[in-house]
Formats: structure tokens, sequence, C-alpha cells
């Protein structure tokens, strides 16, 4: 194990995609332009070896054959003897400077190894746009004798060259493109599998295709997705035994208290007994309303069908009155909606003794509010409050405590309707219960 | 139908004896005879020599089910038999079931006695007044009159283009009798009688309140309406005819 990361100089990237293909290219590039300074250096070493080599031999011959020659039949020859970095000159050349530059001391002390022990050397560099030295020397007859270098580049690079170059840093961008997605794209399935895991319904399995790697992780990926839909399964199945089990002995005991003698005892197990029923009943309507009851979606009238839950409550005594009217229609599921504003109506009742419900068109969607004048609940607590059993007061009182469920149930049918559930407190104090239908 | 010295018969099936036992001696107490049974087997066993008034019945059972023996006590010649039936889920949906079964009405358990004494007396009086396959909300379960169509397993109003009108339960109540009683006129008592139902003591609204929700629910104009009218110092009456578009399975 390595301990940190050394190099924080540079902001390392924030996504994968991005880190492992900087990696591989960086890498790439490095250990490419590493192989490709190599060859060049040794290219360039040996290249050099050779023309300074010929260039020291070649001159020194040249000079000798035009010493050797007449006067009149140097300019004969004077032509043959240049090369291509080179040529002579018969007479003074041109007026230079003094040259100082090391490269020219080299291949003058190569000049000057070859020939300077006979004839004296005199290096001057001529000024231009390219590097351009000329040597003046004396022939042994007195005549003055030029050699104009115009060193070549050691090793001329071709002109595609650069292309290959850059032909070659495309194809290492596109392979590391590549394998980068390859190692990224199965990370995002499985990503936008895990976002869209909804184990109730039975979606498409992934895909358990492609590297063995990625087949094994979609593999334990959809073996995990069977397993939570089990656990959410026996959840219900569990819930609705026991609920099963427990009716037959509560209802017994119901009819038994109804057949006694009324006393103080009897109205104590009577209400005792209502309790334990609601308790079941709302654990049943809790695990069942994750799931979904198969209730299918239909078109409603928004007004009709809100007057309707208000009258149903009125009619029973209870303070519920509907503010204003939205009209249209949506598509939604009935029982669903109604059970979930039923909740919030029966918790505004049971703390404030009154509700008000309203409906507004908000972006596109219907918000249903159901507003109180109760206490509210505290801001810190307001999340928690959605959370199932959650009881505002600690002591658990039945009177008011009920089964901590309805907001719970409320927001998980709200899930399988595709709205979602909030509260919030009013500024002026009471507490506002809103679905929000898309 | 019932001469003076008739006493109500109830037939209570349910595969607890200890519910069968109390059931009993509760109605019992309260002036209704009754007798329990255990499963489909004995209660077709019973009503091949006894007269019954209704049938108490439990959905789960073992063996055949509530809803099966429902279901086939309303294809044989006991159709014309009440049933009360006893569920153990309240969800709305067993609630649909059991009334698409046939059932006359339904109780979740558990339940206090007193309001399935109520229950019991409620759904005898409706069917006197009508036995139950002669109403008509309870032979089909689409229903139309005019323009508009009443799904009685939904029990809401459905509009020409087919957008569900949700109706409260006393107005769905009104208007089921109503549409049992087609271009009769009802006088208030009567229109009360029939609603009341097994939320008696619940329901206190007037029934001319109660009508001009209605009127509001049916697109009715108060001072014109077209589909009940008001009859003078008699009542209220629902002027069009009724039509059975699907009838219950």
């Amino acid at each position: 194990m390595r301990g940190g990361n050394p190099i924080r100089l540079l902001t390392w990237p924030s996504t994968l995609r991005a880190r492992i293909f900087f990696i591989l290219l960086v890498g790439l590039a490095v250990a490419y332009g590493l192989s490709f300074g190599v060859l060049y250096l040794e290219r360039y070493m040996s290249a050099k070896a050779v023309m300074l080599g010929t260039l020291e031999k070649d001159v020194a011959t040249s000079i000798a054959v035009l010493d050797r020659l007449p006067a009149n039949e140097r300019e004969n020859f004077i032509d043959w003897l240049g090369r291509g970095s080179y040529r002579f000159v018969l007479g003074e050349g041109l007026k230079g400077v003094p040259d100082t530059s090391p490269r020219s001391a080299e291949i003058v002390a190569r000049i000057e190894e070859a020939v300077g022990h006979r004839f004296p050397l005199r290096v001057e560099a001529i000024p231009g746009d390219v590097m351009r030295l000329q040597v003046h020397l004396t022939l042994s007859d007195g005549s003055p004798l030029t050699i104009d270098i115009t060193p070549r580049g050691v090793m001329p690079v071709a002109d595609w060259l650069p292309y290959v170059f850059l032909l070659q840093m495309v194809l290492l961008v596109l392979c590391a493109w590549l394998a980068v997605r390859q190692t990224i794209r199965p990370l995002g399935t499985l990503a936008a599998a895990a976002d869209a895991l909804d184990p109730r319904r039975p979606g498409p399995a992934l895909s358990e295709t492609g590297p063995s790697e990625v087949a094994h992780a979609a593999r334990a990926f959809n073996a995990m997705r069977e397993r939570i839909a089990h656990y959410l399964e026996e959840r219900v199945q569990i819930l609705a035994a026991i609920s099963h089990d427990l009716q037959t002995p509560i209802t017994r005991m119901r009819l038994r208290a109804d057949l006694a003698d009324d006393s103080p005892e009897k109205d104590k197990l009577v209400s005792d007994l209502s309790e334990v029923e609601r308790l079941v009943q709302e654990g049943i309507a809790y695990a069942r309303s994750s799931h979904g009851n198969g209730e299918k979606a239909s078109r409603i009238d928004l007004s009709s069908f809100i007057d309707s839950i208000a009258y149903d409550y009125l009619d029973t005594g209870k303070a519920v009155t509907v503010l204003g009217a939205v009209q249209g229609t949506i598509v939604t599921k009935p029982h669903a909606l109604r059970r979930i504003l039923t909740n919030f109506i029966d918790n505004a009742l049971k703390f404030a003794g009154s509700a008000e419900i309203g409906v507004e068109r908000r972006d596109g969607c219907v918000v249903i509010m159901v507003l109180d004048r109760g206490p509210g609940v505290p801001e810190d607590r307001l999340e928690a409050a959605m959370q199932p059993f959650f009881r505002l007061e600690p002591s658990r009182n039945r009177e008011t405590g009920g089964t901590g469920l309805g907001l719970a149930i409320a927001q998980q049918l709200a899930a399988t309707i595709g709205g979602s559930v909030r509260i919030y407190n009013r500024v002026d104090g009471g507490l506002v219960a809103e679905v929000t239908l898309r | 139908m019932s001469s003076m010295e008739h006493v109500d018969h109830i037939l209570i099936v349910d595969d607890d004896r200890e519910i069968r036992e109390l059931l009993s001696s509760y109605l019992k107490k309260n002036g209704l005879r009754a007798t329990g049974v255990a499963d489909g087997r004995q209660m077709r066993t019973f009503l091949e020599t006894n007269a019954v008034d209704l049938i108490v019945l439990d959905v789960m059972m073992p063996g055949d089910d509530g809803l099966v023996l429902c279901r086939e006590l309303r294809a044989g010649r006991h159709k014309a038999i009440p049933i009360l039936m006893l569920t153990a889920r309240s969800d709305e949906m067993d609630r649909i079931i059991g009334l698409e079964m046939g059932a006359d009405d339904y109780l979740a358990k558990p339940f206090a006695a007193r309001e399935l004494l109520a229950r019991v007396k409620a759904v005898l009086r409706r069917t006197r007044m009508l036995p139950p396959n002669l109403q008509i909300s309870e032979a089909g379960q689409m229903l139309a009159f005019g323009d508009w169509r009443l799904d009685t397993v939904g029990r809401h109003l459905l509009d020409r283009q087919g957008t569900a009108i949700t109706l409260s339960g006393a107005e769905y109540r009104l208007l089921r009798v109503f549409i049992d009683h087609p271009q009769r006129v009802l006088s208030r008592d009567q229109l009360l009688n029939l609603t009341q139902g097994r939320d008696a003591d619940l329901f206190d609204r007037s029934i001319d309140l109660l009508v001009s929700r209605l009127r509001q629910r049916l697109g009715d104009d108060a001072r014109e309406p077209t589909y009940i009218k008001t009859v003078r110092s008699e009542g209220y009456v629902l002027s069009t005819p009724v039509e059975i578009l699907e009838p219950r399975p």
C-alpha cells in the first residue's frame, strides 16, 4: 500500500472516465516520446559521426589535390570537389566576423586536425539567415582558398514525419478513449439500473452479457434485485398473516365484550381492542402501500373528487371545508389518492379539530393541500415526521398519537401514483400537508 | 311478506365456532333467530330444509371461501336471500370485490356486534322494499340514464367523455335510491328511510341539501332540472329511465 498521493499540484479530475483516460494517455505518450527521443538521439550520433568523419577526410584530400594542381587547372576541378554542405572557392571569399559558436569550433577543429598542420586556418562566420562559415587558408603556392560551409542539419527530418507523429497521437487518443469507454460503460449501466431499481415491478433484468467481470456484476445485481423483491413480498405476507391470525381472536374478544354487561371495564376493553385493531390495519395498509394495490389509473373530475371527500367528513360531523375549486380532470389512481388525503385530514382533525382542503396548479402539476391551525411540527422534526411509527409526542398517547403510520403510508402511496408528499409549517401557525401529482 | 309473528332467521356461516356462537347469542338476545354453520357444505344442507331471511357469510374460510359461496348462492335457487359479507380486510378493493360478487353489504372484521345488528336490519329493510335482484343497482354494474353512466362497482358517475365524477357516500346512496326507483315519485320520508343504510346514526343531512348536491354533480339546474325533478308537496322523482349496460357477473 502506498501512502497518499505525492502529486497534489495537479488538480486530479473528478470522474473515473477522465482519470483513466488521463493515466492511459499520459503513460502512452511519455513511453512513446521516450522511445522516439532515444531513437532520434541514436540516429543523430551515428549520422554525426559519419558526416564529420567523412568531412575531415574529404576536405583534407580535396585540399591536398588542389594544392598539387597547377593554379590554372584548379578552376576545372573546384566544382567536383564540393559536397552538399560545403564547396571550395578560389579566392579570399566573403568578409565575415570572427566565429565563436561551439558547433563551428567543432567543425573547424576537425578540419584543422586533418589539414591544419600544413595549412593554417582562419574561420569566419557569414552573417545571414542560415548558419554559414568560411574557412580561409593559403595554399603552398600562395594562392588563397576558401571553404564555404553551410552546415545542414545533421539529421534532416522528413516532411512527412510530423504527420506520422500526429497520426500516432490520434491513434493513441482513440485507443485510450475506447478502453475507457469499455471500462466505464458497464458501470454507468449498473448505476442507471440501480437508480431505476423497483423490486415491486418486474422490470427488465440487467443484461448479463459482455466481458466476464461485467457479466458477473450484472448477475450479482439481478440476484440482489430478486432478493429485495423477495424480502418485500415476505414482509407483506408476514404482516398479512399476523393481521389475519389476530383478527379472529380480536373478533371473539370484541363480541364477548359486546355481550357482557355494561361496565367501565368493558369500555376499556373495547377501546383497547379498537387500538389493537387499528394498529393491525394500519400495519397492513403500510405494508401494502409500498406494493401498490393493483389499482388502475382513471381520469377523474378534480373538483367533485375533492368535494366528495369533504362531504363524507361533513356528513359525519367533522369540520372539513374546501377552499376554492380547481376545474379540470386528472389521471390518477383515485383510491390511493383518497387514502393519501384522508390520512392528511385525519391528522389535521386529530391535532387541530378541523381541516381545509386547497387545490392549485403549480408548474403544470396539481397540488392538493390539507391545511390546519394546529400546533404544527417543530422544524427540525419535519423530516422525521414522514418516517413510519413517528409520533410527535413521546408519550405515545393513544388519544392523539395514533399508529404513526399515516404520513408514511401517504408517502408510499404517493410514490405509487407518481406523486410526492411534503409537510411544512404555515407562517401564521398550523401545518400544511400537500401531495403533488405529476 | 312478513307476518306479525315472523321472526327473521339469520344464518351465520363462519369457520370459527366461538364467533358463530357469540354472534348467534347476540342476535338472539336482540330478538332474531340465528343458526350457525361452519362451512359451505353445512350451509347447503341447512338451506335444503330451512327458510332463511339473511346469510352472514365469512369471506376467509377453508374449503369454499365466502366469495365462492356468494357466487353460488346468487346463481342458484337461493338467490333472493340477502347476503352480508364478513371480510378480513377493510380495504377498498375487498369491499368492491365483495359487492361485485353480489353481496348486499359487507362488514370488516373485527366489528362491533351492534354494528352487525344495524347492518342486518338495514339490509332486511332494503330488500323487503325490493327483492335484491329486482334492484337495478344490484343487477347492473354499469347503468345508464340520460347522458350519464353510473359505475356501481367504482361508485362514481361517468360523463360522456368517460371522466369519473366522484360521489360522496351520501350522494351515492341517494342516487342509488333514485336509480332503483326510476320515474317514481319518492317522498322525503321514503328517501330518508331508503338512503339511511348502515350509517343511520351518522347521517343527518337533510334530503333537500343532498338533492341539491346531487343535482350539482349531475350538472342539473335547480330551477329547471333534467334529472331529479321536484314534485311540489310530494317529493322528488328521477325523470329519466335507467338502463343496465353491463349486468353483474
